[in-house]
């Protein structure tokens, strides 16, 4: 088997509350099947993840993340998931300049009642991820501790 | 018994001042590839001045032609290969009811720093002082141990150099090994300040040739002069008495706070110690920090002994010709001039001290 | 012009409109000037106008110390005059509170800087007071306005990854690009934050990245370019180049530019329902 075939991408998916992770949920009790890679971190709506949520799970060892909630129109607290779309209007412009691929950070509406929507959003996601390899420059920049190649501390 | 013995190293101490004296020899431009490589060939790093866009930074070089010798003074200072910007001063891990640690090794490498300033050069045996003192810092001191310092004296400066104000001179020898002179568009003079750098030099064989005429006098040593700002005697009887001033205040309300001068002041070393981990393992890391940051004296109460920016600036005219003058006899400061070439709002530190110096004659009058 | 300058503070200093000047004087050396605080009208005479005039002095108004000495009077070229737009919205400061003595400005810096040279402000948008000769301000293409960008832009992946990883790598955490951005005005930053520590403080490539990175983003559809930030880098990153990425996808997607006019919404305060959603799923 090559190195290729054998990477698991780790993917970190920042879910809303009340749609996605319902959604995610239904997609469970439905026992539908979708590819494992995937950490869910649920909070109460896309309009309260900050972007550094998003460097630190990099930082952390993500491959991909995904970012989802709900419908536009459709937020619990009216107006969250706007604030959020403009946020990632601009944030994702900017990683991609920084030389980050965009189809490591994607975004998704995906509403209680899509458990296969979510299926095929995360079957997606996991599929482009594993398509591009391991975040290699990321990996090289982020070791921590005893672990770490001692020459990913730059000292001088 | 205790005193025979002090007199024994005393006299032994005299012995290595007397038995030393300067050897001189030549180092041609065009034998700066051979010294390159012969470095290379003992396992040397050799860090020299390299232009990168607009800035001129000592930095490990492979070959000659990398090196930048038409410059005043390099952006960055020479602390860094001692006290690097960040580092890791051990690893740690915790399983269950253990925690293992994991020290550093091999930080300390064979290194050889050509072509620094000899303002740089002589911040490290008065920074020596503080990293040899209650504690004694293994970091810097063996990487002190594993390197050689082979200075350029200037031959040209600017406005902002004071190194003669501080009781030092464009050719000064403190803290070099080895410094040249230039004597000529393609010769230097080098002259061996201590063994290590005599070492050195032995050690390249033909890459330095012998003088042809020893005696300093003879050869033409083109030196910058660079021109008395103000009399550092007269800095400190006035800090001594003036802690609380109109001046400070007057003087630093332009500071916005950053911490660049402390950060490319080759004597400025306050460091700030981190853990970035996570929940099972991680780094402790030394940071530089900086006195003019509004977070570096900030208490966990909320409390902030130094407040206001005057404060912080206070504490740096302070720390360099008061207080380090108290506790080691030297001056915190080389002169080199950086903290005020890099400076946002244009606050320059030698403006200070003549002001400073003027003060106390002023008032030195009315007495 | 430097004669109409220091009338008009005089004037102000008299009649008690303002406490203190806040404006350029000399500085260490012919090429540099300094900000001057003149807070007695007998001290006009040290303020001064020439094109080393490049400080955005707007970034006072921040600060505490310069702050105690009263209600300023600020001398502002164009382009730091759209700071005190977006200071206002921001309800940082009141109209009010600040007289602005704008300046006509055909760029400064020599050379002169990147952000004159596509420059639509030469005569401030605000001010109280304008000294100098009104220069018409000339619209300028959106792609002429962020031509600067585009070398960059078409880089490779692994060839922008790289680019900056060189350049923040150079990156010594002073923290001067955030000191003297007038924008950065929180009083704890976010790298100052260590429960938990969202920015790793050290210099080091990881904790480079996520700082530079932060530090741009939180200046997103704020910064005014005035490129301070980049003037006042020791270790000579382009930062603006990531602030103007920033401003010109404000620009592109909701049309708004910071500090032009003072009735817009704030770009990142405010949403509309047909905001671009090419890229979600």
């Amino acid at each position: 088997m090559s190195e290729k075939t054998k990477f698991e991408p780790r993917i970190v998916a920042f879910l809303c509350n009340w749609c996605t992770y319902a959604g995610a949920d239904l997609a469970g009790t439905g026992r539908k099947q979708y590819q494992a890679n995937v950490r869910v971190i649920k909070l109460p709506c896309t309009g309260g993840i900050d972007p550094l949520f998003l460097i630190k799970a990099f930082e952390r060892g993500a491959d991909g993340i995904l970012v989802s909630g709900c419908h536009p129109g459709d937020c619990h607290y009216n107006s969250g998931n706007y604030h959020a779309r403009r946020r990632w209007n601009v944030f994702r412009p900017l990683l991609e300049f920084c030389g980050i691929n965009p189809e490591r950070i994607q975004f998704s509406w995906i509403s209680a009642a899509e458990g296969g929507k979510w299926v095929e959003t995360i079957n997606g996601v996991v599929n482009a991820v594993r398509a591009l390899g391991p975040f290699e420059g990321y990996k090289k920049i982020n070791a921590i501790g005893p672990d770490a190649p001692s020459e990913s501390f730059v000292t001088n | 018994m205790r005193t025979w013995r002090l007199c024994g190293e005393l006299f032994l101490f005299q012995l290595v001042l007397v038995r030393y004296s300067i050897v001189e020899k030549i180092l041609k431009k065009e034998k700066f590839n051979s010294l390159i490589t012969g470095l290379k060939d003992q396992g040397y790093k050799t860090i020299a001045p390299k232009k990168d866009n607009n800035l001129i930074m000592l930095d490990e070089v492979q070959s000659a032609d990398e090196i930048h010798l038409d410059h005043v003074q390099t952006n960055n200072s020479i602390k860094e290969f001692f006290l690097p910007k960040t580092e890791k001063i051990l690893s740690y891990r915790m399983e269950k009811n253990k925690v293992s640690i994991e020290e550093p090794e091999g930080f300390a490498v064979k290194t050889v720093i050509f072509g620094s300033r000899p303002c740089d050069a002589a911040s490290l045996p008065v920074m020596d002082k503080v990293f040899n003192w209650d504690c004694t810092d293994k970091f810097w001191i063996q990487r002190r141990e594993a390197s050689a310092i082979v200075t350029i004296a200037c031959d040209k400066c600017d406005n902002y150099c004071f190194c003669t104000s501080v009781g030092l001179a464009p050719d000064s020898k403190e803290g070099s090994d080895v410094l040249l002179t230039r004597i000529s568009d393609d010769e230097y003079l080098a002259e061996t300040v201590t063994e290590k750098g005599e070492k050195l030099v032995e050690s390249l064989g033909t890459v330095f040739t012998p003088a042809d005429n020893p005696g300093t006098e003879t050869l033409n040593r083109q030196v910058a002069t660079v021109e008395k700002k103000f009399e550092i005697e007269k800095v400190k009887p006035w800090l001594d008495e003036n802690f609380v001033h109109k001046v400070w205040a007057e003087f630093s309300t332009k500071c916005i706070g950053c911490g660049a001068c402390t950060f490319v002041c080759p004597t400025c070393h306050c460091f700030d110690i981190v853990d970035e981990c996570t929940m099972s393992k991680g780094d402790r890391v030394k940071n530089w920090d900086g006195c003019q940051f509004k977070m570096f004296t900030l208490h966990t109460s909320g409390h902030n002994p130094r407040s206001t920016q005057d404060q912080r600036w206070r504490q740096r005219i302070m720390h360099k010709f008061k207080y380090y003058v108290e506790k080691f006899d030297s001056i915190l400061c080389v002169g080199c001039g950086r903290c005020s070439r890099v400076c946002p709002a244009d606050m320059n530190i030698s403006e200070m001290l003549e002001i400073i110096a003027t003060e106390n004659s002023q008032t030195g009058d009315k007495e | 012009m430097i004669e109409a300058l220091r009338k008009k503070a005089e004037e102000l200093l008299r009649s008690n409109t303002v406490n203190v000047i806040y404006g350029y004087g000399e500085g260490s050396t012919p090429e540099r000037t300094r900000p001057v605080f003149i807070t007695k009208p007998e001290d006009v005479s040290k303020l001064t106008w020439n094109k080393y005039c490049v400080y955005n002095l707007t970034t006072y108004l921040k600060r505490r110390e310069s702050r105690k000495l009263g209600k300023p009077a600020i001398v502002v070229k164009g382009c730091d005059a759209k700071t005190i737009v977006v200071l206002i919205k921001e309800s940082q400061i009141k109209r009010e509170d600040v007289y602005i003595l704008g300046v006509t400005c055909n760029g400064v810096g020599e050379p002169m800087a990147t952000k004159c040279k596509a420059c639509d402000v030469h005569t401030p948008r605000i001010y109280d007071e304008l000294i100098g000769e009104k220069i018409e301000n000339k619209e300028i293409p959106f792609e002429e306005r962020y031509a600067e960008l585009e070398q960059y832009e078409k880089l490779s992946e692994k060839e922008k990854w790289d680019f900056w990883q060189k350049q923040f790598a150079k990156c010594i955490k002073c923290y001067a690009c955030s000191s003297i951005c007038p924008l950065c005005f929180c009083d704890r930053c976010i790298v100052d934050k260590n429960q938990p520590q969202w920015i790793d403080p050290s210099a080091h490539p990881r904790g480079n990245l996520s700082w530079n990175v932060t530090r741009a983003y939180h200046l997103a559809g704020r910064c005014i370019n005035c490129e301070e930030c980049q003037r006042v880098c020791p270790a000579d990153i382009p930062l603006n180049l990531l602030n103007k990425k920033l401003a010109k996808e404000t620009e592109k997607n909701f049309k708004y530019r910071a500090g032009y006019n003072i009735d817009d919404e704030l770009a990142m305060a405010t949403y509309k329902e047909d905001d671009n959603q090419d890229f979600f799923k």
